[in-house]
């Protein structure tokens, strides 16, 4: 038993690192996010077009290959340019990583941010701009307060989703949860303790988290049907 | 321009709108006076709505005017200025060539041929437009804070109190102009709302969301939080529309009192016999048009139209 409780701790010192990737980055895809959704409902073509294709792209590729080409084909390339670039220079591999994850995240984040703007009632939008109000702080004062509302357990659970997703991040070599079960396993070879030991310390961030959406939606569930 | 000793408040000319190949309305002209009551009526679907939505741009007219209180809202139109054509290279240029002066306008309207975004018309067109622009033309935000609207659906903030709700325009219009003392006018604004509030008999629900209000008491503050911006004009749309039967009173005796207190109303109702007790002025609109208008005596029982007589016999 000791064994395994030895590897669950082991891993849980990748948690720091999990964690800290995870929030910067779903702070990244948040704003990012917007800006997309923003930039999709716009009248400029240009930018409809440019949100479009830059979601395709993201959601068309594993982020693996994102975290590689960011990591270590993009230094590559700018030194074959000449330029002497190394993210170490630049803090660490943890950058490229953030970096990756933000704007990965951005581009499902988009999506779920527009389906909650386009959720509210057109006539809030009339009623703003009819009293003089600009589109943009319509947007800001009356329409995203309600879709915060309406996206926030879809926000909550894209950040579920990114904690299990940065697990691919050991490969770019940030030691995370993951990283830190691997490691301990070329060592001591007690492989199945130290995926065990991995699993459980992802399961304890992610279950309360989930546990805590589902009583959110219920809550708001019942505050609708009294309304 | 307008005629200034009239008073014109709003006036829309020559409107047409289009959604799509959908043509719903065709040319349509009016001009409202202050301190007049006008009601348009007519079927669904006859484009009454629209043209209510046109006079504040909430649906922009694909061709046509929108004047408020003498300033343009919808964009300057170069096209109607002879004097901003023969300023222009494009016509100095058929000049130039011999053409006559009056054909060289007329091809110039007709094949739309100024190019004021490349920048090949010239300095003294360019001053030229620039003088009318700021002569005549409102920011389409500026010009809605003159005339607010009530919608059918009520459209209070539902992320908001409703004294918020009421609150919140004029307190952003006063952060717009940059008021120095921005808590005394915020405290003068709670006041007026609190006034309102009292005056529709609702101030113990200020701190109420609108979700916990019926039909009535939201269009009541609905018209209320229009009333805070001290509008020129009020735009209602079918406000009793979505109103159960027995709210529908306490909403038309609020209207009733704006208008006896000389508010100037454009109101888009189905409610006939408040249209016959409160307009001065009744437009029928049908078809894309306003096939009939005149005062409630003259369109109610008179009605010369036959698609009016129709219609009257329907609802009546």
């Amino acid at each position: 038993m000791g064994v395994y409780l030895k590897g669950f701790l082991i891993a849980c010192r990748g948690i720091p690192a999990t964690v800290a990737v995870s929030l910067i980055a779903i702070v990244i895809g948040a704003a990012f996010g917007l800006l997309l959704a923003l930039c999709s409902q716009t009248k400029s073509k240009v930018l409809q077009v440019l949100s479009k294709v830059y979601i395709d792209i993201v959601r068309g590729t594993p982020m693996l290959v994102q975290a590689l080409i960011m990591a270590y084909g993009i230094p590559w390339l700018l030194q074959s340019w000449g330029v002497g670039f190394k993210w170490d220079n630049f803090g660490g591999m943890v950058v490229p990583a953030v970096i990756v994850c933000g704007f990965n995240s951005a581009a499902y984040m988009s999506e779920v941010i527009r389906s909650g703007i386009q959720a509210i009632d057109k006539g809030q939008m009339e009623a703003a701009r009819s009293l003089g109000m600009s589109h943009g702080m319509a947007m800001r004062l009356v329409i995203i307060p309600q879709a915060v509302r309406i996206i926030l357990p879809a926000f909550a659970n894209e950040f579920v989703t990114l904690i299990k997703e940065t697990s691919v991040l050991g490969y770019v070599g940030v030691v995370e949860i993951l990283r830190r079960g691997q490691l301990w396993n070329s060592s001591s070879f007690e492989t199945f303790p130290a995926y065990i030991g991995v699993a459980l310390a992802y399961m304890i961030l992610t279950i309360p988290l989930s546990k805590a959406i589902n009583g959110y939606e219920r809550k708001m569930a019942r505050k609708e049907s009294a309304a | 321009m307008l005629n200034e000793n009239k008073e014109v408040m709003l006036e829309v000319k020559n409107i047409f709108k289009n959604f799509g190949d959908l043509e719903v309305l065709k040319g349509v002209s009016t001009e409202v006076d202050k301190g007049e009551v006008i009601s348009i009526i007519g079927a669904s679907g006859s484009g009454k709505s629209t043209l209510l939505r046109c006079m504040n741009l909430l649906e922009e007219p694909t061709f046509g005017e929108v004047w408020i209180e003498g300033k343009l809202m919808t964009p300057v139109d170069p096209y109607l200025h002879y004097d901003v054509i023969k300023a222009s290279n494009t016509y100095k240029k058929l000049i130039a060539g011999g053409m006559d002066e009056l054909d060289a306008i007329m091809k110039i309207k007709q094949e739309d041929l100024l190019q004021e975004k490349s920048g090949k018309e010239g300095s003294e067109y360019k001053s030229l437009m620039d003088k009318i622009y700021k002569e005549n033309h409102i920011d389409t935000n500026l010009g809605r804070r003159k005339m607010s609207m009530v919608f059918q659906q009520f459209n209070l903030f539902n992320n908001l109190t409703v004294l918020e709700n009421i609150m919140l325009a004029p307190v952003e219009t006063a952060k717009y102009n940059k008021v120095k003392d921005l808590n005394g006018e915020k405290a003068k604004i709670r006041e007026q709302a609190f006034t309102l509030l009292k005056r529709i008999g609702l101030e113990d629900k200020a701190d109420v969301y609108p979700s916990k209000l019926s039909g009535g008491q939201k269009q009541r503050i609905a018209i209320v939080r229009s009333l805070a911006m001290n509008p020129d004009v009020m735009l209602f749309d079918e406000p009793t529309s979505a109103l159960d039967p027995e709210m529908i009173g306490e909403v038309l005796d609020l209207m009733k009192e704006l208008a006896q207190a000389g508010m100037t109303m454009v109101i888009v109702t189905h409610e006939m016999g408040f249209a016959k007790e409160v307009s001065d002025r009744v437009l029928f609109v049908d078809e894309g048009y306003i096939k009939e208008e005149g005062t409630p005596e003259e369109v109610f029982d008179h009605p010369k139209d036959p698609r009016l007589q129709d219609f009257l016999s329907k609802v009546l």
